[in-house]
């Protein structure tokens, strides 16, 4: 299958200004993520996650390794000619309005102005801001910031679309129909690099995951594989009887398993690895 | 390589709406109102002149006083409003949403200092038309107090000068733009870009000096230090016309000429530094 995004064993070292130490912020990472996948990028704080994002978008260079999109080598506008981007706690030009901003960014994706007209009504809509739209960007909350923030990475109607923290500071029934135009997305043939902390969310839309830690990948898997371990998946019993629990829970026993209660969740298999080790410098 | 990755061809089209984004922001950023109560306040600084009745050598004194206006609040201008308008992209992190567009860093530059330019040349348009409406206004009533001091009833105020003066500033105003984008391409704050553009707004008007110690000093690392200080800067003071337009020389076309190519040339100096510099810039 195609790769929307390759990265590969990037290692991002920064000098910390002043002295003659260098921190590494991203260390040997290699993913691959495949054209029309929702893929999360997890870690904890620092972990190198923006600094990951911020290469394959060209706007860093690797001191070790390559980032390309689409198989153009991500240092390159042609790279982005295909993607979209949403900043975690995204500026913007607080002087334009909304349909204004949306306009400005249609114009640098090349829109014709016909197609941007259209396309900027729809974004709205869809992000529900139309009744925002000709307010300016500067009085915006930082909800409809964030749902700006969405609009415009997808205004040049790209393959791939990056979201770094999309739900921060969303309410949420913002954060549910965030989660459902990512679905919506996927089912358009998109393709979505999601970073975000809220772990249900994840769990929820994503195909696979990685988690990193101290600018390494720790983990990477479908949910799937990394919540359904083979030695703890668990039954669903729907309305079995105490009597019939106990059976189980017993057989289960005889042959030396246990019947959990509940499947591990994306969020406990996150504090485990955040638990493991963390630190360094997004 | 995809074929759409193929069309991506460096566009002076990406570039205008950036340029024209910053045109936008420095009108809304109230950076405009400000410069209009400027010009309105030179303007009607110069009508206080009418209470001293100097007659015709008043309109000298008016010019003077306009020209010096053009030169020292234009100057001013573009350090401060280059190094807000572009180092605040960055500052404020809105850079980041943009350059994650397909746009080449370049247009960026460009379309930075167009709008930048545009803005200041506004300015110095309100500048230059508040100048020739008070000489015109002040000339008329001149002639009707003092008519034997006009020959056969003509003006003596030549207008067209004044456009002309305002034009080759707008050029040397245009070379500290393109300074200043060079600076913010690397600085680390608006202030910094703005203290660079300040010093070289000055050392720029005495560059002549390091010319001339050039030709006179026998040091070879001395001579090599003026020898750099003379190509690498900017001679402001070749713009400096205003005291032959006040003395009532005509400037020949051919002036205006050297000086527009002296402009682009250095302009585009600066400006293709800049755009390496800000190739290379993390974010």
């Amino acid at each position: 299958m195609k790769l929307a995004l390759s990265i590969s064993g990037v290692t991002k070292d920064f000098r910390i200004p002043g002295s003659k130490r260098w921190v590494r912020a991203v260390d040997n990472l290699t993913l691959s993520i495949r054209e029309n996948e929702v893929y999360g990028l997890l870690g904890p704080n620092g972990s190198g996650k923006s600094t990951t994002i911020k290469m394959a978008l060209g706007l860093m260079k690797p001191s070790v390794g390559e980032c390309s999109l689409f198989g153009v080598a991500s240092d390159t506008p042609s790279a982005r000619l295909n993607v979209g981007f949403l900043p975690e706690a995204p500026y913007f030009q607080r002087f334009l309005t909304g349909r204004e901003l949306l306009r400005y960014f249609a114009k640098l994706a090349g829109l014709s102005r016909p197609e941007t007209a259209k396309r900027i009504d729809a974004l709205l809509e869809k992000v529900g801001l139309e009744d925002a739209g000709d307010r300016r960007v500067g009085g915006y909350s930082k909800g409809m910031l964030q749902r700006i923030g969405l609009a415009q990475a997808l205004v040049g109607d790209p393959k791939l679309l990056i979201l770094d923290e999309p739900t921060a500071g969303v309410d949420p029934v913002g954060a549910a129909e965030i989660a459902s135009i990512i679905r919506t997305l996927k089912s358009e043939g998109k393709t979505v690099l999601l970073c975000s902390h809220l772990l249900s969310q994840v769990e929820s839309v994503c195909d696979r995951v990685a988690i990193m830690g101290r600018g390494k990948r720790l983990l990477e898997g479908s949910i799937d594989e990394l919540t359904l371990g083979t030695d703890s998946s668990s039954l669903q019993l729907d309305g079995a009887s105490p009597e019939l629990r106990e059976s189980v829970a017993a057989l289960a026993a005889a042959e030396g398993a246990r019947v959990a209660t509940r499947r591990r969740s994306l969020e406990d298999l996150f504090l485990e690895l955040a638990k493991g080790g963390e630190g360094g410098d997004d | 390589m995809t074929t759409d990755s193929e069309r991506l061809k460096w566009s002076l089209g990406r570039a205008t709406t950036i340029g024209l984004n910053t045109f936008r922001e420095a009108v809304r950023m109230k950076l405009f109102l400000a410069m209009t109560a400027l010009a309105v306040c030179a303007l009607a600084s110069s009508f206080l002149f009418r209470e001293f009745n100097f007659g015709s050598s008043e309109l000298k004194f008016i010019a003077d006083f306009g020209f010096g206006g053009m030169t020292v609040f234009g100057s001013a201008l573009a350090v401060i409003v280059t190094a807000q308008l572009f180092y605040g992209e960055i500052e404020h992190r809105t850079a980041y949403t943009l350059l994650a567009k397909p746009l080449y860093r370049s247009e960026f530059v460009l379309g930075k200092f167009f709008g930048a330019w545009a803005t200041v040349l506004c300015f110095m348009a309100m500048l230059a038309l508040c100048l020739v409406f008070a000489l015109w206004w002040r000339e008329t009533s001149i002639m009707a107090e003092f008519p034997e001091e006009f020959v056969n009833g003509r003006r003596i105020v030549r207008y067209g000068d004044i456009l002309g003066f305002a034009a080759l500033q707008s050029i040397r105003i245009g070379i500290l733009c393109a300074v200043v984008i060079l600076f913010s391409t690397y600085a680390t704050s608006a202030l910094f870009s703005m203290v660079l553009g300040m010093l070289v707004w000055i050392v720029g008007q005495l560059q002549h000096v390091a010319v001339e110690a050039w030709a006179t000093v026998d040091s070879l690392i001395l001579k090599g230090i003026y020898a750099l200080a003379s190509f690498a800067l900017p001679n402001f003071h070749l713009f400096d016309v205003g005291e032959r337009l006040a003395l009532g020389e005509a400037l020949p076309g051919s002036l205006y000429g050297k000086l527009i190519l002296y402009g682009a040339l250095y302009g585009s100096f600066y400006l293709a530094i800049a755009c390496i510099s800000f190739n290379r810039r993390e974010f």
